[in-house]
């Protein structure tokens, strides 16, 4: 009973796949629930927004927020692509979409994090201005154009291969990939749960996010900490942007990234992290990722009219949210 | 305090000068008044034409907005008022502003129709020679209405699904963000399948015209239908999800897809006789440059009065179907879409 207090998120994910699978069986009838592929996707689909939440856990645990990650990454898709375009043949011209795209990524974030701290403008308002501005740059560089990657093997091959699942095939017979992002996503939030919760920065982060002026009287430079967390999120950022521009072969400078910070911030607060700050957990922020593709899945799968998915996802959110607190009171 | 508050404020105002200086000196080196020497000087005064687009949020868009700038270019000799809008309350502000500049003629490609028309017919009232692209407005307030036709791009990219099955077999959906375009365009296909018992409609999902949605939604949707046949999409960016999800699948063989709009590499690609892509549907965002010529030709050397006694006139831009053979004469390859 413990283990399930302590993971609510994990209790509404459980919830939302009984009621998929029996929905099936009833309804259905196409065993889509365990259909090795199907689940192949919903993981694939939703480990880009993962790695970008998991950078938003930490921000948002730290007492911030980020809006403009998802125009970032579409500026971030768009230098990334210029960068692989430059004709330095393979592999040089992956590495160079991969350091261009991360580099660019967590120095953002870190003038981000300097704008927030030490130019003491509100998160919400300087990230806007990002989402704004991060945007407008990308159509800008590219005149609106969107980008065609030139590299055909080794670029596209970060996102589009992966580790075939014994046992599943797809219909031409080739053995199904559990593709490379699906294992970076695990390894971020493997190392954002590390910081979270093993290393020093962590407790500190989790002191300025609870009581800002508390940790400054007992030593810890709140600013530096914040900026850290910006910083962590932008790099995290690029990495998304370098895996879509693989999968996409190519980046689209309008359309790339949009809406991302939605999701991202929807499952941080579906995990149970607080927006006030200085309290959640990285795994908890995964479960969160999961459960809203989940939900996007079975609406993709369900007849219900394409105008009233949006009706019923947000419905799903809202109980998602409430079977948390139900928890948290019973236990 | 009060001296560093000061000292911010001039920083700003300083920084705000230098870019809205760069701004303008932009627009009118690639719009309005480059060539102030060799302009004829038939009148004292030179017309002056807004024009009103949507930003460019996606392929089609980015289009609308190249093809608008090159025949800017084209008139040096009149003064253009250019502005781009994020959607429809955006657009009216803009149309306010240009009301204020004391626009002469105005061509429009509006966001919607609805939201649009009472600004637009405020403008017409005002004496703006109002040429209207794409969407009309929902009263007849237009002197030149050149009409896209969503409808029939949807009936003509249906029709050849259906004509490519031999009128038997199962189709998968993409649509594109809900608003009257897409509506049309999947109105105009469903009379299509409605003659065609044979055809049969496995699933709609909404794509929101975005090549990753898309891409996502139909690796979904492929899952759930194991035959598909043909896959109709609601523009060309879509089409190009959709495709990456077949090949992803391993799904890739007999099976074909019809977008539409004559993005370039898709029209390429049908010249090639990729079986992938046998067709595609034109809905050329160059229509925007016509309306712009037709502006100019109609305005130029006839007073407001002349102007007011013209009788409307209504035009639409031909959709075409685009196969192999014929596709060369729709392939731009300096085109931005």
């Amino acid at each position: 009973m413990k283990f399930l207090s302590n993971n609510k998120a994990l209790v509404a994910l459980a919830a939302l796949y009984i009621i998929y699978v029996l929905i099936d069986i009833l309804h259905w009838k196409q065993g889509l629930p365990m259909n090795p592929q199907n689940l192949r996707n919903i993981l694939s689909q939703t480990s880009y927004t993962g790695i970008i939440a998991v950078g938003m856990t930490l921000v948002i645990i730290g007492g911030g927020i980020d809006l403009s990650v998802g125009s970032l990454m579409g500026l971030l898709g768009v230098l990334s692509i210029l960068a692989l375009n430059k004709p330095s043949g393979e592999p040089l011209q992956t590495i160079a979409a991969i350091v261009v795209a991360i580099g660019a990524g967590a120095l953002i974030g870190f003038a981000n994090g300097v704008i927030i701290t030490w130019g003491k403008i509100a998160p919400f308002v300087a990230t806007l201005a990002g989402l704004v501005g991060f945007r407008s740059l990308a159509l800008a560089l590219t005149d609106a154009r969107s980008l065609t990657a030139t590299s055909k093997e080794v670029f596209p091959g970060l996102a589009q291969g992966g580790i075939p699942i014994p046992g599943a095939f797809d219909a031409a017979g080739r053995p199904l990939l559990a593709q490379w992002p699906i294992f970076i996503c695990i390894a971020v939030a493997a190392v954002g749960s590390w910081i979270l919760n093993r290393s020093v920065y962590g407790r500190r982060l989790i002191a300025v996010g609870a009581n800002e002026t508390a940790a400054i009287y007992s030593g810890i430079r709140a600013n530096q900490i914040r900026v850290i967390s910006y910083t962590f999120l932008g790099l995290c950022t690029g990495i998304v942007a370098v895996l879509q521009g693989s999968r996409l072969t190519g980046a689209d400078p309008a359309s790339l990234g949009q809406n991302v910070e939605l999701d991202a911030i929807a499952a941080v607060v579906i995990g149970g992290t607080s927006l006030s700050g200085g309290k959640g957990q990285v795994w908890a922020t995964v479960v969160g990722v999961l459960i809203l593709g989940l939900i996007g899945n079975m609406l993709t799968i369900s007849n219900i009219n394409n105008n009233w998915q949006g009706c019923v996802k947000g419905v799903i959110i809202l109980l998602a949210v409430l079977i948390q607190r139900g928890q948290k009171s019973t236990s | 305090m009060k001296s560093r508050n000061l000292l911010k404020f001039g920083l700003i105002a300083a920084a705000a000068l230098m870019v809205f200086g760069c701004g303008s000196g932009d627009a009118s080196s690639s719009a309005s008044s480059t060539t102030p020497t060799t302009a004829p000087a038939a009148e004292g005064k030179k017309l002056k034409i807004g024009v009103s687009i949507p930003s460019a949020d996606h392929g089609w868009t980015g289009g609308v907005k190249y093809w608008a700038e090159q025949e800017m270019k084209n008139h040096p000799e009149i003064e253009w008022v250019y502005q781009t809008a994020d959607n429809p309350a955006k657009q009216n502000e803009s149309l306010d502003a240009m009301l204020a500049q004391k626009i002469d003629g105005l061509v429009i490609l509006a966001h919607a129709s609805e939201p649009l028309t009472p600004k637009a017919k405020e403008l017409h009232d005002a004496g703006v020679f109002i040429v209207n692209v794409d969407r009309g407005f929902t009263e007849p307030i237009a002197d030149i209405f050149l009409a896209g036709d969503n409808k029939a791009f949807g009936r003509i990219s249906a029709e050849f699904i259906a004509k490519q099955l031999n009128g038997k077999g199962n189709v998968l959906i993409l649509e594109g963000v809900a608003c009257n375009v897409n509506t049309d365009r999947v109105e105009g296909a469903k009379e299509i399948w409605a003659k065609n018992p044979g055809i049969k409609v496995l699933d709609s999902q909404q794509a929101d015209w975005n090549m990753q949605k898309a891409f996502e939604k139909m690796q979904t949707m492929l899952v759930k239908h194991k035959e598909v046949n043909a896959i109709w999409a609601a523009d060309d960016d879509m089409a190009l999800g959709a495709e990456k999800a077949l090949k992803e699948a391993g799904r890739d063989k007999n099976i074909f897809i019809l977008g539409g709009a004559g993005m370039k590499d898709i029209v390429k690609r049908v010249m090639d006789g990729d079986p992938m892509f046998p067709g595609d549907v034109t809905y050329p965002p160059s229509m925007i440059a016509q309306g712009i010529k037709l502006a100019v030709e109609t305005m130029k050397g006839k007073t407001k009065e002349e102007l007011k006694a013209r009788k409307p006139t209504n035009e639409t831009v031909k959709i075409e179907l685009i196969e192999k053979a014929n596709a060369k004469d729709f392939y731009f390859p300096d085109s931005i879409y």
